[in-house]
Order: C-alpha cells, then structure tokens, then sequence
C-alpha cells in the first residue's frame, strides 16, 4: 500500500469527518477503487468510526471496494437505453470478456459495469469507457471499442 | 422546571414533556400503539412504520411513524382510525412475510389484524428494523455493526464481513433482536412458512374493551417486558 499518495490526500483534512466523501472521491480516483487498507486510514485519519465509513462507501454506487480493470467500461441500462437495446451490449461485453457484470478480467484489462442512468437519455444506447461517452452504441460497434482498447493495452504492454 | 406542553391523543388530553416523541407519550399514558424498531432511550430510526398514527394540522390529516414526531403544544392526533389499522395490517403483511420465522413479528401481525398473508414468505433472517445498530452505536459507543449496502442489498454487518475489533462482546444486538425469539412450534422451515395466528383468539377481548392492553399477553414479554 503506498502510503505516500494517501498522505498526500489527507493532508490538511485530518479530524475533519465531514470530509469524508472528498477523501473517499480522491482515494478512488487515485487507486481505482477503495483498497481496505485504505479505508482503515482514512477512519482513522478522519475520526470517523470503520463501520460509517464502510457504510458510505458501500452505500454510493461511485465507490467500488473491487479492484476494478484499468478500461472501466460503463453500460446504461436505464429506461431509454434499455428500450434501444442496451440488454444487448450488456450480452455482447459479458460474452466477449467472459465477466459479470461489476468483475475485472483476469488479466486486469476491464471492468463491465451497469448504471441506471447517465443523463444523456436522446444519445442512447450509451456506453462511457473511462470516462469518455460513446453515443448510439451497437453491439458490433462496442465489440470494435474492446478490441480496439485490447490492442492498446497489449502494445503497450510489449 | 421542564415545560409542557398538551396534546390530544384518540380524543385524551395528555401533558407530555417537551422533546418526547409521540410515541413515547403515548405509552406512557397506556394508550397502545404498535412498535417494533422502537427502544427506549436511543434514537428513532422510523424503520418498521408500525407506530404510524394520524397527525391533524387545520383539519386535513397526515399519516407518520410516531416515534420520530415530536409533541408540540395543541398537536391532535388519533392513533386507532380505520384508515391506520388499515395501513399497519399491511405494514404487518409485509413484515411477517420476510421474516415468518420470529415469534415477536408473528405476534405483531396477530396484533394488527394480518387474517391472511398475499405476499410470497421470503424467510429472511432480517427486518432491518436497526435496533442492532443502533443500541451498538448509542448505548455502548462501539459502532461494531452498521448498515452496509443500498436498496434490496442492503445489510447488518461488520466493515469487510469480517469479526470487527470495536465489538465488545457484549451481545445485546442479540438480545434486541426481534428474530431470536422463535415462533411457538419451532423454527420453520424454508417452503413451509405460514401464519401462525394462534393468538388470535386474545384479539376479541382486546376489541371489545380497547383500555385494556394485550400487548405484554401477545408480545410475551418481547415488547412491554423485554424492551
């Protein structure tokens, strides 16, 4: 566990509990998902009890307490995406990476994840990969996506 | 000097001292309102919506748990309208059909009129009522246990699932757990939960003379004796 990035981020917000959910947010974007360790030092930096902490990062859908792949791969399945067929590419990604839903490959190249709504509802079927939104998803078209991040992964890689 | 205030439960005048919950007066002065996430002494939580009752503000009546409704001078509320033991039979209903097997909610959907259960039994171990969580946290200051998850997943359990370090051993989460009493003829099994209503029988007397409390008869000693 390198403690010295997590220092970094307490820094200046010790014993405040009430940064909790910043400390959370940064702790996340800097591992990928919340390690337990981590979590341990952010209670005890923080003042706040394990048990409120574990509590509100398994309540919030943002926090992950999995590892997560290094392409986070988001899929909405809420009610627009779901009627221009999001269930497909939920199929089509399961089927190509051989996961669940919410686990990583084995080699740690991908997350699947499945949201109930982003907000972009006229784009959809919509499919974030790390952040970045891809609109009027279609299965072919997100089998292409992986391939393609598959490939950057294994060039840069060798 | 505490200051009081008067409010009107089912028709009768109470003075309640300022800051009690509905709920808590109401028990005091006898009058039986059903609860079960309910404890004396720590904070509502408002998790079973058993102690539903009817607030009355400028002749139009809202419906809301009592333990989490604090008294206020002038306050009218009535605990024991149609439209209340019609929404706690269903909150019983409910209830009784996640966790069939505890003699305290069996008796509870007696004491609210469940005739007959329309939901599917889940048979779960859990209410989520929080009295757990809530004595752990308050009473003892050890915050071992703590609701983990949203929504359906969400649970009594330790941070990472694991024996935590802050729990002292002392066992009352078991104690005010509504599951550790098993119903009268033993634990059911799973595809053969039912309702028991064998106490049924005590509801008629309770009906023709509502003064008189049949909780602690009911509740044997879960609700009135052990709180």
């Amino acid at each position: 566990m390198p403690g010295r990035e997590l220092d970094s981020i307490l820094e200046g917000r010790r014993s405040q509990p009430h940064q909790l959910i910043e400390v959370l947010q940064d702790v996340q974007e800097n591992f990928g998902y919340l390690p337990e360790d981590a979590i341990r030092a952010v209670s005890r930096a923080l003042g706040v009890p394990l048990t409120e902490v574990y509590g509100v990062a398994s309540f919030y859908k943002a926090f992950s307490l999995k590892p997560r792949g290094k392409n986070v791969i988001t899929i909405c399945t809420g009610t627009a995406c779901h009627v221009r067929g999001a269930r497909l590419l939920l199929n089509q990604a399961t089927g190509q990476l051989g996961v669940a839903p919410g686990e990583m490959t084995e080699d740690g190249m991908f997350t699947i994840e499945h949201v109930n709504c982003l907000g972009a509802c006229a784009l959809g079927p919509v499919v974030t990969e790390n952040g970045s939104c891809h609109h009027h998803m279609a299965p072919g078209k997100l089998r292409k996506l992986i391939t393609s991040l598959n490939g950057k992964g294994e060039a840069t890689h060798a | 000097m505490i200051p009081y205030v008067t409010l009107s439960i089912d028709g009768a005048l109470i003075k309640a001292a300022k800051g009690t919950s509905v709920l808590d007066v109401a028990i005091e002065y006898g009058i039986c309102i059903p609860h079960l996430c309910h404890v004396p002494n720590l904070s509502d939580l408002g998790a079973c919506r058993l102690c539903i009752v009817e607030h009355v503000v400028n002749g139009r009546s809202k419906v809301t748990t009592s333990c989490t409704l604090r008294v206020r001078e002038g306050m009218v509320i009535r605990s024991n309208t149609e439209r209340i033991r019609h929404l706690r039979r269903n909150i019983a209903e409910l209830l009784v059909a996640q966790a069939p097997n505890s003699r305290a909610i069996q008796d509870i959907a007696v004491r609210c009129g469940v005739k007959k259960v329309r939901y599917p039994f889940r048979n779960e171990n859990c209410v989520l009522c929080g009295r757990c969580v809530r004595v752990c946290s308050e009473m003892w200051q050890a915050k071992a246990i703590g609701f983990v998850g949203r929504g359906k997943d969400r649970k009594v359990d330790t941070p990472f699932s694991q024996p935590s370090e802050a729990c002292k051993r002392c066992g009352t989460c078991i104690d005010l757990c509504p599951m550790t009493i098993t119903p009268c003829d033993g634990p059911m099994k799973p595809g053969e939960e039912y309702l028991c209503g064998k106490c049924e029988s005590q509801m008629m007397e309770a009906n023709s003379s509502p003064d008189q409390c049949i909780w602690c008869d009911l509740g044997e000693g879960f609700q009135c004796g052990r709180y």
